[in-house]
């Protein structure tokens, strides 16, 4: 018996066909009246590691309310699926949720192009989507569709609050790492725009493929430009994975390092190497608001752990939702469409508004600084400013300042 | 950093990359060799080599106690495989060896997300690899030096075990002619199970020492594999040389590609793969089928 390469690769892709096949199984069967939220999210692949926090979230969240009578008697139930942080599968996955479960609420979704691929049906299916994870601008501008809300702060706003932060000071030379798709290149832009405006100087930049793991000609790259301050647009595990490597090159002894994405799962792995990393925290455990207290303390008596960033933007797009559905005493698309915009909240960031004119919702941006804290083993972000939602907010229906 | 500093930097990064590739590479390629199939469960066992290392580092708060534990465990796992499910497939076709070793690789993965959980792993390496060799006023990470010295030693020992040992005599007599060494009165499946068993072993060890530079995560493996079966192309399938070449080729196009030309780096690697075919079908070191 012999296997010839050709009858390999036949073999091989008619293997790789087979698995991409749509699963069969049935969305969980549906209890009267409950209240069924979609949530196409990463289960595996990439965004595995922020797709368990968006999970975490949403289970602690049906428990909590669930165990309180539910949304004016309704109980909540969440559906998960696993989009492998595939637009394609994403896309595959939010059809079924939708024509063949039955839901017309969907949330959860974490990259960009994802939410870009699955936006343009919305209408079609009359499903709202809220945003909380995916960060491209033109998701609130050039590719607005009125049944999508974005509950958690946007690449650009981001991008904007660590432009601010730096304006005041004396550094000069910039150089910027982003992963190579939607998110990325929207927070590279409009951070370089950004600083060109403020007199400084863009010296280099670097796009890296979705899945990376070896950093080191990029680092050798940004060695050799050698910046006074590295802007780092990257998430999940390869955001991991390239700080890492920067701490075993020693980077931050050259440059300040600034990330947009400040995330406890992306430091947790490097340990006391990332204290004194400055960058974004989207949504911050330690923030003092009532409505964060309370969310904390259930999350610990739940994982016991602290809850990590996504866990925060989660909850905060759950308590907007509820807060619609109990408002507009429905589910109804067109309903809670209608009590989501310009409705206001007192959420896990203190007081958040979903503004009606792109369905961003307005909130403050922290800026945070990696640092030792009592109570947690490992070192966390935390705040050291805070950007008033009128600073770092674009105008409607922009990506840009 | 100056132009000759990047060119050391870049050629250090070559050899450590290629060191672990070479891991992954070599003991897939070897159990090509001698058994004729593709294991597409190979990543996976990767995986579950740095996952079981972590494990253990972690338990016994060393290192080096990983070193060992993966490959072991890797080798224990897969011929435990072996011995179980591969053995009755021997007299079928090469489309059952892939359909099962790459539903093996999915039921080790996701078995791996339940046990470990989906967020990345990480090992705490000894004060001795986690500093900095300095070249110049430039700091170099020492793990990636000491990847490259664990290399150079690995692929030396196998070359030697290859070539100039009995049991290297053997595993390429078989590789040759399976039924005639058979015939020879030699023992042909003890041989098979204790290549597919060292194979596994290296696949666990490379998973281990990738851990302390891109952190161990689910879908490591599926990342890993689809590199390995490039360089086993370009190298030639079954060709233990033709890996080591074929890893250090891939090593400097992906570290150079990336370096001088970002926008090609997807397809730098495939390009090479592409190049390499069109002149030697078999890969460089194969024979043309």
């Amino acid at each position: 018996m012999s296997v010839t390469r050709r009858s390999l690769l036949t073999n091989a892709a008619m293997i790789s066909a087979g698995a991409v096949l749509p699963s069969l199984a049935n969305p969980a069967k549906a209890q009267a009246n409950a209240i069924r939220i979609g949530v196409p999210t990463g289960i595996t692949g990439n965004w595995a590691a922020l797709g368990q926090q968006i999970q975490r979230a949403c289970r602690l969240y049906a428990k909590t309310i669930n165990a309180k009578g539910g949304i004016d008697g309704h109980s909540v139930e969440f559906v998960y699926e696993d989009t492998q942080g595939d637009p394609a599968a994403c896309m595959r996955k939010t059809t079924d949720l939708i024509e063949r479960g039955g839901i017309n609420l969907i949330t959860g979704i974490i990259s960009s192009p994802e939410s870009l691929a699955v936006m343009p049906r919305l209408n079609d299916w009359n499903a709202l989507y809220l945003a909380t994870i995916s960060g491209a601008g033109s998701l609130t501008a050039a590719n607005f569709v009125p049944n999508v809300f974005r509950t958690c702060t946007s690449g650009p706003m981001r991008a904007k609050t660590i432009a601010d932060w730096i304006a005041d000071s004396s550094k000069k030379r910039f150089f910027s790492i982003a992963q190579d798709y939607a998110w990325g290149k929207s927070s590279v832009a409009t951070f370089e725009k950004l600083i060109t405006d403020l007199k400084k100087e863009p010296v280099g930049q670097v796009l890296s493929p979705l899945g990376t793991k070896d950093y080191s000609s990029y680092i050798a790259r940004i060695r050799e430009t050698n910046p006074e301050v590295l802007y780092i647009a990257m998430a999940g595990d390869d955001a991991t994975a390239f700080l890492k490597q920067a701490a075993q090159y020693r980077l931050a002894d050259r440059m300040q390092l600034v990330t947009e994405v400040l995330d406890i799962v992306n430091i947790k792995p490097l340990a006391d190497a990332s204290v004194g990393l400055y960058g974004v925290s989207q949504y911050n455990f330690a923030y003092d608001a009532p409505g964060n207290a309370e969310f904390v303390r259930l999350f610990k008596a739940e994982y016991n752990e602290i809850p990590d960033t996504f866990e925060g933007e989660q909850w905060q797009a759950l308590e907007f939702l509820a807060e619609a559905i109990r408002r507009a005493k429905s589910t109804d698309t067109a309903a809670v469409r209608g009590a989501l915009e310009g409705m206001e909240i007192d959420s896990v960031k203190g007081r958040v508004k979903m503004r009606a004119c792109d369905h961003q919702a307005e909130q403050q941006v922290f800026v945070a600084q990696v640092g030792k804290t009592e109570g947690v083993p490992y070192p966390v972000p935390k705040i050291i400013k805070a950007y008033p939602a009128e600073a770092v907010v674009p105008g409607c229906r922009k990506d840009s300042y | 950093m100056g132009s000759s500093q990047v060119w050391l930097n870049l050629t250090l990064n070559t050899l450590a990359l290629a060191s672990l590739l070479a891991m992954l590479t070599i003991g897939l390629t070897l159990i090509f060799g001698i058994m004729r199939i593709m294991n597409f469960a190979h990543g996976a066992l990767y995986m579950l080599g740095a996952y079981s290392g972590i494990a253990a580092a972690q338990l016994l708060g060393n290192f080096w106690i990983g070193l060992l534990a993966a490959p072991l465990a890797a080798a224990a796992f897969g011929s435990i495989f072996e011995y179980t499910l591969l053995r009755r497939l021997y007299r079928r076709d090469g489309g059952s060896f892939l359909l099962v070793t790459f539903g093996l690789s999915l039921v080790l993965t996701e078995a791996i997300r339940l046990i470990f959980g989906p967020n990345t792993r990480d090992v705490d390496l000894p004060s001795v690899l986690s500093g900095v060799v300095w070249f110049g006023d430039e700091p170099y990470p020492a793990y990636r030096i000491f990847l490259i010295a664990l290399g150079i030693v690995v692929l030396a020992s196998l070359a030697f075990v290859f070539l100039r040992t009995r049991l290297g005599l053997l595993i390429r007599a078989i590789a040759q002619n399976a039924e005639m060494t058979h015939a020879l009165g030699i023992d042909v499946q003890l041989i098979r199970s204790l290549t597919f068993a060292v194979g596994c072993a290296f696949a666990g060890l490379g998973g281990y020492l990738a851990v302390p530079l891109i952190t161990g995560y689910i879908g490591m493996g599926g990342a890993a594999i689809i590199d390995a079966f490039v360089i086993v192309m370009i190298g030639g399938m079954g060709s233990f040389f033709g890996s080591a070449a074929g890893s250090l080729l891939v090593a400097l196009t992906q570290t150079f590609g990336n370096y001088y030309l970002p926008d090609f780096a997807l397809v730098a690697t495939y390009l090479l793969m592409i190049c390499v075919l069109l002149c030697r079908p078999g890969g460089l070191f194969g024979e043309q089928e």
